[in-house]
């Protein structure tokens, strides 16, 4: 096993606009955010992947005193949603774009059936970037 | 992720002494203001004790939970401050933080404990003092008001620090998710959901109104009356009691309470030999996950669900009594369906209908839950402990649900990550 630091070069690609992922070595699934191990199947190695950063969305909360994050508001309505990333991973992300009048406009066409795509938005949180989405489409 | 199976104990165990401070806010009030966590801790402990027909020096080794300690209480391996509060200075301990989850966790590290064989008598517990912060260097008797400014800059701490903080943002979507999720799978209007939130949350209070230990006891007919309303449901719909997230509205969040309760256990066939009746601890499920992963409540309630009715061969139906913890009310009707409680995409009419409540049918949270009782983080999961073993020997008095519980299930969850699912029954 060896002595690796996963989280610095996670966000030293965020910095040159890469994501980066790991793949186990045995069931091949996607590990995001990237480990040294599998948490789909608990086999104990994996290896570097680069993500390309676009998803799908499946869910819209819009933040509220109890969930806001002031760290965001600077670039504008946001929320958070589940992306499920298309290397077939998903996770909770915040999502740019969202207002209340979107997001029952997103709600009723993701319940509908329909794809909703969005990509990677790297933010500057203050001396590192963060890894969000923002939608695909200008929905009105 | 991966899945987990448990093993039989290597021998049954029982709680047989049970003991709880009231949930206070001790800023301003003449009669508790000044109180420490070694003094709630040990009143519990010793309390607990008492209960059991105990002294202090029968017990072999405790242990001591509390949320956050070095925030809360400023200080270290707090196990060792309060063992000189009961009498056991000297004794073996150890400390735990699991958040809101750490009373649940408490009773799982004593019976695993006991069930092992290294010790026969163990108590646990959890405390904190949560409506206040230390006031600096000074001793522990002086404390000031918590305010928003300190809790939620601190709430971000349970988050994973390498990767979810700057993923997901502050923190996140709480437990909207799943409410989201349960209003889009079974088609729930606004109202609908609202009015099964409030109702909750009235439910609890007319608990907590009969509970002498509980925080907020002021029934809402009353509030609402204070207030201009003639009926408590127009009030807790009104602007008086605004929305905080995006369905949970301020009466659906837990106030923050001071306070303890502990328990204390033994072999099964050692605890009949004192005072109260034994309780079996049949088996704990256990699972966690960080906030970044989707879902995060229901999939680990799920998992660890599956893991006691596994281990215990308990079915859903066989349970009397339930306790959830939530201090985001939501996760009282979720978790109920998801360890079988209440029928999926039914559970809201259970609850419009008055069912879940403390004299319904399928009572859930007898003490008032943590929105009425109050949330002494560290300390909650040993207050739902102590009122289930009470309601188990029927001693809840006003509070006591109509059919004695034979059978009590217990969903911990806390920290965002920890969830346990207890399973306790009445010994014959």
């Amino acid at each position: 096993m060896e002595l690796e630091r996963i989280v610095k070069r996670y966000y030293e690609g965020l910095e040159e606009g890469k994501i980066w992922g790991r793949r186990c070595l045995e069931c091949g699934a996607i590990e995001f955010p990237p480990h040294y191990a599998c948490n789909t199947c608990g086999y104990h190695a994996t290896e570097w992947v680069e993500l390309s950063g676009h998803g799908w969305l499946k869910t819209v909360i819009l933040p509220a005193p109890t969930t806001a994050d002031n760290r965001l508001s600077p670039q504008g309505p946001y929320g958070f949603g589940e992306v499920e990333l298309d290397e077939g991973v998903t996770s909770n992300f915040v999502i740019y774009g969202l207002t209340p009048k979107k997001r029952r406009i997103l709600r009723e066409r993701i319940a509908n059936g329909e794809k909703i795509g969005v990509h990677k938005k790297l933010v500057d949180l203050g001396g590192y970037k963060g890894f969000h989405f923002e939608l695909d489409e200008e929905v009105k | 992720m991966t899945h987990s199976k448990i093993g039989k104990y290597l021998r049954s165990v029982s709680i047989f002494g049970v003991g709880a401070t009231p949930f206070m806010d001790i800023n301003g009030d003449p009669e508790h203001e000044g109180l420490t966590e070694g003094e709630v801790y040990g009143c519990a402990a010793l309390s607990a004790m008492e209960d059991a027909g105990i002294e202090p020096r029968d017990v072999q080794f405790f242990y001591h939970g509390s949320a956050n300690p070095a925030f809360f209480n400023y200080c270290v391996t707090p196990n060792m401050q309060v063992a000189e509060w009961m009498g056991m200075r000297g004794r073996g301990s150890v400390h735990h933080s699991e958040a809101c989850c750490t009373g649940y966790v408490a009773l799982e590290e004593a019976v695993l404990a006991v069930a092992s064989g290294a010790y026969d008598i163990v108590l646990s517990g959890g405390a904190e003092m949560a409506t206040g912060l230390p006031d600096g260097m000074k001793p522990a008797c002086f404390r000031r008001q918590i305010t928003t400014d300190d809790i939620y800059p601190d709430l971000v701490k349970i988050g994973d620090r390498a990767y979810a903080r700057s993923i997901i943002g502050g923190t996140s979507v709480g437990s909207d998710n799943w409410l989201d999720l349960y209003v889009r799978t079974y088609g729930l209007t606004d109202r609908e959901i609202d009015d099964t939130l409030i109702t909750m949350a009235y439910h609890g209070r007319r608990a907590a109104a009969l509970n002498p230990r509980a925080l907020l006891r002021t029934p809402f007919e009353q509030v609402a009356k204070d207030n201009g309303y003639d009926d408590p449901m127009e009030y807790l719909r009104s602007p008086f009691n605004p929305k905080v997230s995006q369905y949970l509205r301020v009466t659906g969040n837990a106030p923050a309470a001071d306070g303890a309760a502990c328990f204390i256990v033994a072999p099964t066939e050692m605890a009949w030999k004192f005072k109260t009746k034994p309780i079996e601890v049949l088996g704990i499920g256990a699972s966690c996950l960080d906030f970044s992963v989707p879902q995060l409540e229901k999939t680990a309630t799920a998992e660890a669900t599956r893991q006691v009715y596994e281990m215990t061969g308990v079915k859903p139906e066989e349970i009397d009594l339930l306790f959830i913890n939530d201090f985001m009310i939501g996760s009282q009707l979720l978790a109920a369906e998801e360890v079988g409680y209440l029928p999926r995409g039914e559970g809201w009419k259970y609850v419009l209908e008055g069912r879940t409540a403390f004299d319904g049918d399928k009572p859930i949270n007898t003490n008032g839950g943590r929105t009425s009782y109050g949330h002494a983080f560290g300390a909650s999961g040993a207050a739902d402990i102590f009122e289930a073993v009470t309601q188990m020997r029927g001693e809840a008095g006003v509070r006591q649900v109509k059919k004695l519980p034979k059978t009590t299930f217990i969903r911990g969850f806390g920290g965002g990550q920890n969830v346990r699912a207890i399973i306790l029954r009445t010994v014959d």
